[in-house]
């Protein structure tokens, strides 16, 4: 079976997880049925898409799995190539720059604001001075910057002037062309605010 | 309005509307400077190990759409600007091919056998005028095709075809793509039934969005820009970086070959190429038209068709011209009849089709498909004007190509030198603000990121994500097709089996699975293999 490992996993893995979705979630997330009728008129319910959706990955991923079973016990051979170990340690490392990017560059435009006010800055809310400059920067350049700096050290394994030089002009090339120029556009997060 | 009136409004459109800018005193329209302006960023990307056009027509959308909105009258400068990066990009790629030995897209890799080796024996110059006039020529060939198969095809289409039809025509084209793209069947009909489901989260006809989880961000659905370009460009992001992360190791010096002799291209030399150019315009083509199928297997047909019409020294592989302008000629004339399945039928067949369409839906006011080509008495169908103003910006573009191109092309050697581990970076970053630019909230950031994971997930099990994202934008399309042809069959629940024409699709749909999943692919080794980041 280690040749077809991963089809057949990942056919396993839909056929429970139509299984879950036609039993569960359709009947408990949608309110109309697969056909509904009102006032004598028959139309196609909200949920019927859904269900033949969700009942064609269930067939399909079947098919796969027996498809596999039976090409695998033919045919043998090394197992097949897929996500591994290593995969998921660059997935972790490269979640790292990623999370602490987003982090920072939701938090620190907020958590700056609310330190000048706590020393007496009296500068107002966040949300008022989100198209303001210098607090509508701050978020976007320090994550951008973190997260462009700390995903190239990943890749390369080391810590160069180089990388931050790039980290710091492509923060500061997409300040320049998607703010800069554009009154109506806002950088993240601050439309969040 | 006849069809003359509607292609004249289309061209004037293109050339006198909103002049920006006079050259002496001709008034340069701004769709023919974004055209300008797209082309030059076309060939930059194409040039660029690693990128392509639909990276490029990816990130530059949210900011097209900032610049001129969601009106009607932002169509044709976004579209001329896409159609410009498309066209820059097709010849950019083969010049790492040629002078460095790196394809720039996947599908300039069998431009590298007979290219690389001519650059060593210092014809570098001839092999890269050769590309440029094959890869134009076989570009405008497919355009001609475009322009007059898309409104027969659409007409046939709009006449002979109801809902239940269209409905099984948009099964058809979704088991034809998932069958042909990736290296097994099932697999890529799993990509798009999950494509279809994830595209119904979010929606319906009821008051409450149906699968939502009861959660305000569900509520609206999956962000359709948030889902494409997560899978299609982060994913392809992640994946690469995970090659270099495992591969770290010294980058092997480029080297440059110096020219000598005779570099130009000579009245004999094209009479020379011209039989492969034709053949592999025709190749291209052919393929381009069928949804799905990719520029790369169109350059591997026309590479062993030209090989097999190839007579006299040198062989190919060793250096003949012939090879160059086989291979360019046919992924070139992918690129127009591509368009085909989108205009008439309001299908994409590839990654560059499927930005097309995502500008299209984001801006709105034309909708691809049938109804485009429709002519309505005594009125002005603007989608067709719209759409001949298109074919018109394709024309420009080639235009372009034949004057422009092949200075730049040949200009454009420094773009091998970036460093992919440092680009992709800056370009993962430039997709996460386009999105926020677009959507305006962080869920729409994390939305992306998590189509991102599933995208490179994808990838890692040998999973297509072509046929992912084209159901995802179909999805849609099929449901509506599905209701209405539902309601005019007289709530018939066989109605997909209603009509002649509706069960010959449904039975080729099944004839395309049964005869693709009969022959094992080798995991891996994709038959018709896809680029995300390449056309």
């Amino acid at each position: 079976m280690q040749s077809e490992r991963w089809t057949i996993g990942l056919g396993l893995f839909f056929v429970s997880a139509t299984v879950l979705t036609l039993v569960v979630w359709i009947p408990t997330d949608i309110e109309t049925g697969v056909i509904e009728t009102f006032r004598r008129r028959t139309t196609i319910g909200d949920a019927m898409a859904p269900t033949l959706a969700a009942a064609a990955i269930l067939v399909i991923s079947m098919i796969m799995v027996v498809f596999a079973v039976l090409r695998a016990r033919k045919n043998g051979g090394p197992p097949e190539p897929g996500p591994d170990r290593q995969g998921y340690k660059f997935l972790l490392l490269i979640a790292v720059p990623m999370v602490l990017g987003l982090v920072l560059m939701v938090y620190t435009g907020p958590l700056v604001v609310e330190a000048i006010n706590a020393f007496g800055g009296e500068v107002g809310t966040y949300r008022q001075l989100k198209a303001a400059f210098p607090y509508k920067y701050l978020g976007y350049t320090m994550g951008g910057f973190v997260m462009v700096f700390g995903v190239i050290r990943v890749v390369e394994n080391k810590i160069t002037h180089s990388a931050a030089w790039v980290a710091a002009l492509a923060v500061l090339a997409l300040v320049l062309l998607y703010d800069v120029p554009f009154d109506n556009l806002l950088l993240p997060p601050n439309g969040d605010f | 309005m006849g069809i003359l009136d509607h292609i004249w409004l289309g061209i004037v459109a293109v050339f006198t509307a909103d002049p920006v800018f006079s050259l002496g005193s001709i008034p340069i329209s701004i769709t023919v400077t974004m055209v300008f302006f797209g082309f030059v960023l076309g060939v930059i990307v194409g040039a660029t190990p690693g990128l392509g056009g639909p990276v490029a027509m990816a990130i530059s959308l949210p900011i097209l759409i900032s610049i001129f909105g969601f009106e009607a009258s932002a169509l044709l400068p976004v579209l001329g600007f896409l159609v410009g990066i498309m066209k820059g990009s097709t010849i950019g790629g083969a010049v790492p091919a040629i002078l460095f030995n790196t394809p720039g897209t996947p599908d300039s890799l069998m431009t590298t056998l007979d290219g690389y080796p001519m650059a060593q024996k210092g014809k570098a110059g001839k092999a890269l005028r050769i590309a440029h006039f094959s890869s134009v020529s076989g570009d405008t060939f497919s355009d001609i095709v475009l322009i007059t198969a898309a409104p027969s095809l659409a007409i046939l289409v709009e006449r002979f075809l109801d809902f239940p039809e269209k409905a099984a025509l948009i099964i058809l084209s979704l088991a034809f793509i998932a069958s042909v793209v990736g290296s097994n069947v099932w697999k890529g009909l799993l990509s798009a039934m999950l494509g279809i489901f994830c595209a119904y989260i979010g929606t319906g006809e009821d008051g409450y969005p149906r699968l939502s989880l009861g959660t305000d961000g569900l509520a609206n659905g999956l962000p359709l820009v948030s889902a494409v370009l997560g899978v299609l460009i982060l994913g392809a992001i992640f994946e690469g970086l995970e090659t270099m992360w495992r591969e770290i190791k010294e980058k092997a010096a480029i080297t440059t070959s110096e020219m000598s002799g005779d570099n130009k291209l000579h009245f004999s030399d094209i009479k020379t190429i011209l039989p492969f150019i034709g053949v592999s315009a025709v190749i291209g083509t052919v393929v381009g038209a069928l949804p799905g199928i990719g520029s790369t297997l169109a350059a591997t047909l026309g590479y062993a068709s030209g090989k097999k019409m190839h007579k006299g020294d040198p062989n190919f592989g060793e250096g003949a011209p012939e090879g160059v302008a086989a291979t360019e000629a046919a992924n070139s004339s992918v690129q127009g009849a591509n368009l085909i399945p989108v205009l008439s039928l309001g299908i994409p067949g590839n990654v560059s089709a499927v930005f097309i369409i995502l500008a299209m839906e984001s801006i709105g006011g034309f909708n691809p498909g049938p109804q485009v080509f429709r002519l309505i008495p005594d009125q002005i169908n603007s989608e067709m004007v719209i759409a001949f103003g298109l074919f018109t910006a394709m024309i420009f573009a080639n235009g372009l190509n034949w004057t422009l191109g092949g200075i730049f092309m040949r200009s454009m050697g420094i773009m091998i030198r970036i460093p992919k581990q440092r680009l992709l970076p800056v370009i993962l970053l430039l997709t996460l603000t386009s999105i926020y630019v677009q959507q305006t909230n962080m869920f729409a950031v994390y939305v992306t990121l998590m189509f991102g994971v599933i995208g490179y997930l994808m990838r890692k099990l040998d999973m297509s994500v072509l046929p992912f994202v084209i159901a995802f934008i179909l999805a849609n399309n099929l449901e509506e097709a599905m209701r209405q042809a539902f309601a005019v069959t007289g709530a018939n629940p066989w109605f997909l089996f209603s009509s002649p024409v509706a069960i010959g699709f449904m039975l080729l749909a099944l004839v395309v699975v049964i005869f693709f999943s009969r022959k094992r692919k080798i995991p891996g080794k994709q038959v018709f293999p896809e680029s995300p980041m390449a056309s």
